[in-house]
């Protein structure tokens, strides 16, 4: 279904346009309705990062090198994949009006909101990037915080994350047609998942307490190569970056088969 | 049932049939999945549509008649791609497009944001959609609104900028559900005129209505439907016969 798709965007049809315009719209719903306009896009991870710089750099005082940088891309990671699966639970409901009179396919809502999500962490990136550079102390090492060329490596860890992503807001959305209540339990998965995931805590504590975790949660091995590529420059870590595609891969075909079944039955069940 | 051309055909349904089940209460959580574990709650099974096989050829106008509650927006549904098939299938040969009051709209959105997104979903190009917005605003009388968000509208404005994108954008196969109580009748006028010019004569079009004169003047050939089943396709009078004798 994905391959069909990417064949008619490079065919002549409006994929790729319809592509752009749905994501660009979501896109706007979420940031132009604020006062603070598209502004917000941009306030909104400069204050994220004013408020770990406070807590735990001038107040705990964590003592570990570009301890700010190190949580700030962690949670960019995190958000984006809570944010592309708790936020799209109910967008078979939502978005009903581009499917129910037309034969458009679903998926294409899906990876417009994957899309709109991306504009988002694009945004944060940028903040990411400026902070790191222009503000971010030297690590253990003396070395000044900057860009390598193993950064590059970061385009297949997003690419990595947004399939993830997409398969679990095809799981879940699909899902929510027939257990309504699935908000409520993903929120406790994700509650639970988010202490569970190498965000906040140093790597060797987070390998000595749940060791093999790195491999069992499917965000761990995005976030530590992302971390690995662009703060430390390095390479990946090749077998957990060929983890994260194969969990990737595993969960997407779930979300495919039950947007298939499930997801086939929306318009007369929502 | 005669079998035409596969290139001249636009719809076809092979042994398509339709079930619904309805429960006693919504049952849709996992909570109330596991408590009624064992016990679950009484379900009925109604045949919205029973087996069935037709085509609708290109640039053909095949009208749909049956009395309320017939199936007659079941199939329609299902013919559009929007309902799933319990059995069969539904081949479609193009883009489609199902309109009742009105055409897919987000409330979120303003007129200018919903004409692009309902055109591109039809299938046009953004260049296109250009060509043809100052059509669609003009014909749906709402150029001074243009920028609002469609959910400050009355049900009146919704109804005529759902068809103005309707008539202007279009798609390959139309199907067309009761949409001529759309409006005022100044606007119903405008709105037939417009189905004759560039529906009737461009397009296939799937027409239900229960004004029998509308589907007598544009409708080569009818369905009738009765509790579920398509008891009649072919001559209009006939159909039409079969339907008028059933409401007496």
């Amino acid at each position: 279904m994905v391959l069909k798709i990417l064949k008619d965007w490079s065919g002549g049809t409006n994929k790729l346009e319809r592509f752009w315009l749905l994501a660009k719209i979501e896109f706007k719903l979420r940031y132009y309705e604020n006062t603070l306009g598209l502004i917000w896009a941009l306030v909104k991870p400069v204050s994220d990062m004013l408020i770990y710089y406070i807590a735990f750099d001038l107040i705990m005082k964590s003592g570990f090198p570009q301890f700010v940088s190190f949580l700030f891309l962690g949670l960019i990671l995190w958000n984006f994949f809570v944010e592309s699966s708790t936020g799209t639970i109910q967008v078979l409901a939502t978005k009903k009006y581009l499917y129910e009179y037309t034969n458009m396919n679903k998926i294409e809502i899906y990876l417009a909101i994957i899309g709109s999500n991306l504009i988002g962490l694009f945004f944060n990136l940028c903040m990411f990037f400026i902070y790191f550079v222009l503000f971010e102390k030297k690590d253990e090492a003396g070395i000044p915080a900057h860009i390598s060329w193993q950064c590059i490596f970061l385009l297949p860890l997003i690419f990595n994350l947004a399939i993830l992503s997409l398969a679990f807001s095809l799981i879940l959305s699909t899902l929510y047609i027939f257990a309504k209540d699935i908000s409520q339990i993903w929120a406790i998965v994700i509650g639970l998942a988010f202490w569970i995931s190498p965000i906040i805590y140093k790597p060797e504590v987070f390998n000595n307490s749940l060791p093999g975790f790195n491999y069992i949660n499917p965000i761990s091995s995005i976030i530590i190569n992302a971390r690995s590529v662009i703060m430390f420059h390095r390479l990946p870590d090749w077998n957990l970056f060929g983890w994260g595609f194969i969990y990737a891969t595993f969960f997407l075909l779930i979300g495919l088969y039950l947007l298939n079944t499930l997801g086939a039955k929306a318009a007369e069940k929502l | 049932m005669d079998t035409l051309d596969e290139k001249e055909v636009a719809i076809t349904a092979r042994n398509i049939s339709k079930k619904f089940h309805i429960t006693e209460d919504s049952h849709n959580t996992v909570k109330q999945r596991l408590f009624r574990m064992f016990n679950p709650p009484h379900s009925k099974i109604v045949d919205a549509l029973k087996l069935m096989s037709f085509e609708v050829k290109k640039g053909e106008c095949f009208g749909l008649i049956g009395r309320n509650g017939s199936g007659k927006s079941t199939l329609v549904r299902m013919l559009a791609g929007v309902y799933p098939t319990d059995t069969g299938y539904v081949k479609i040969n193009g883009s489609t497009m199902l309109m009742n009051l009105g055409v897919g709209m987000s409330h979120e959105l303003t007129a200018r944001e919903n004409i692009y997104v309902s055109g591109s979903v039809l299938g046009l190009k953004i260049k296109d959609i250009d060509l043809i917005f100052d059509q669609i605003v003009d014909f749906a009388e709402l150029k001074d609104f243009i920028d609002t968000k469609i959910k400050f509208f009355s049900s009146g404005m919704l109804a005529r900028l759902g068809f103005s994108i309707a008539v202007n954008a279009g798609a390959d196969i139309m199907f067309l559900d009761e949409i001529f109580a759309v409006g005022d009748i100044k606007f119903q006028e405008k709105a037939i005129k417009i189905f004759e010019k560039s529906w009737i004569e461009q397009k296939t079009v799937v027409l239900i209505s229960h004004n029998m004169d509308v589907i007598k003047n544009y409708c080569q050939r009818v369905g009738y439907i009765k509790n579920g089943n398509m008891e009649y396709i072919g001559e209009p009078e006939t159909a039409i016969n079969m339907y008028l004798v059933d409401n007496q």
